[in-house]
């Protein structure tokens, strides 16, 4: 679910949605989700500032709060 | 919007009854002429009535608000709360409402997760239309009521600034946030609002007004007469 929400997302934001990777790393709590983008699409997914990472974090743990976890967003270089 | 035929006396009133029953100027409507229509002889033999198919154009706007909702609703889809999201274009910007179980939980601290949903929203759906299209996400009403409190906050400090004769400054707050405090002083003489800091940490500042004797008095004096 965690997964597909920031794949969802990312891809929308992207040029090359074909090489956005997700992959989820459960704990027993916390997630980490792992997002890898095109190099050129870097830029993207942070945002201005961080901006649009700040977003996707923040619906993520919205996200998260319902099912009870907690879940950590990471973008991979 | 779905096609439909019309028909009137002539081709004028057919088109009439079209923007009538879309209420929507001719410029806004896509016309098929069916047929022509005739008066007949002195209009008793043979008159046939004009028929027309009209459908409302689609304007950019309408195009965005579709994708936007389509956006907005598969974001929520995975956030695993039960919504339905409603679109509407409201004065040149589009109006997204989520109709969910009220639980706080979309809207988040002042706002936060709303602010987050409607930001990414905006970027997406802009970067496809390929220019900025205004998009407000709100639910439960947050929006007018966040702005009524708001409004409310601008006039107690307002008041305190008064008194004091000393500048007060307001929480860190976003542009549109800010916005509203400096609206809603906006026609208040006694004051004036600036917005100080940078990127997150930037507040709305609100200074008293310094009055010289007798030169205020002729400043509101010029403006009720003008």
């Amino acid at each position: 679910m965690l997964k597909e929400l920031i794949e969802y997302m990312a891809r929308a934001l992207v040029d090359k949605p074909e090489q956005v990777h997700v992959s989820e790393i459960e704990g027993e709590q916390t997630s980490v989700i792992e997002l890898r983008v095109a190099k050129e699409d870097l830029g993207k997914v942070i945002g201005k500032q961080g901006r649009t990472a700040r977003a996707m974090r923040t619906i993520l743990s919205a996200a998260s709060t319902k099912i009870r976890k907690r879940a950590v967003l990471e973008i991979i270089e | 919007m779905p096609t439909q035929e019309f028909e009137g006396k002539s081709l004028e009133e057919a088109i009439q009854n079209a923007c009538d029953a879309f209420h929507l100027p001719q410029e806004q409507l896509d016309i098929e002429i069916l047929s022509k229509g005739s008066s007949g002889i002195f209009g008793i033999v043979g008159a046939r009535k004009a028929r027309i198919r009209a459908t409302p154009k689609e304007t950019p706007l309408d195009a965005a608000s579709q994708r936007a909702k389509e956006v907005l609703a598969e974001i929520l889809k995975y956030v695993d709360v039960p919504t339905v999201v409603e679109a509407e274009v409201r004065e040149e910007c589009v109006y997204l409402n989520i109709v969910s179980n009220g639980s706080g939980l979309l809207i988040g601290k002042r706002g936060k997760t709303l602010n987050a949903l409607q930001y990414l929203v905006n970027k997406i759906v802009s970067r496809e239309m390929g220019k900025n299209v205004p998009i407000v996400v709100d639910t439960e009403n947050y929006r007018s009521k966040r702005e009524g409190s708001l409004t409310e906050l601008a006039l107690q400090l307002s008041e305190k600034v008064k008194k004091s004769r000393r500048p007060l400054t307001t929480g860190p707050m976003n542009a549109q946030d800010r916005r509203i405090i400096h609206l809603a002083l906006k026609e208040d003489q006694d004051v004036r609002t600036k917005s100080k800091g940078e990127g997150t940490m930037r507040r709305v500042v609100i200074y008293p007004v310094k009055k010289s004797k007798g030169h205020s008095s002729s400043v509101a004096e010029a403006k009720t007469s003008a």
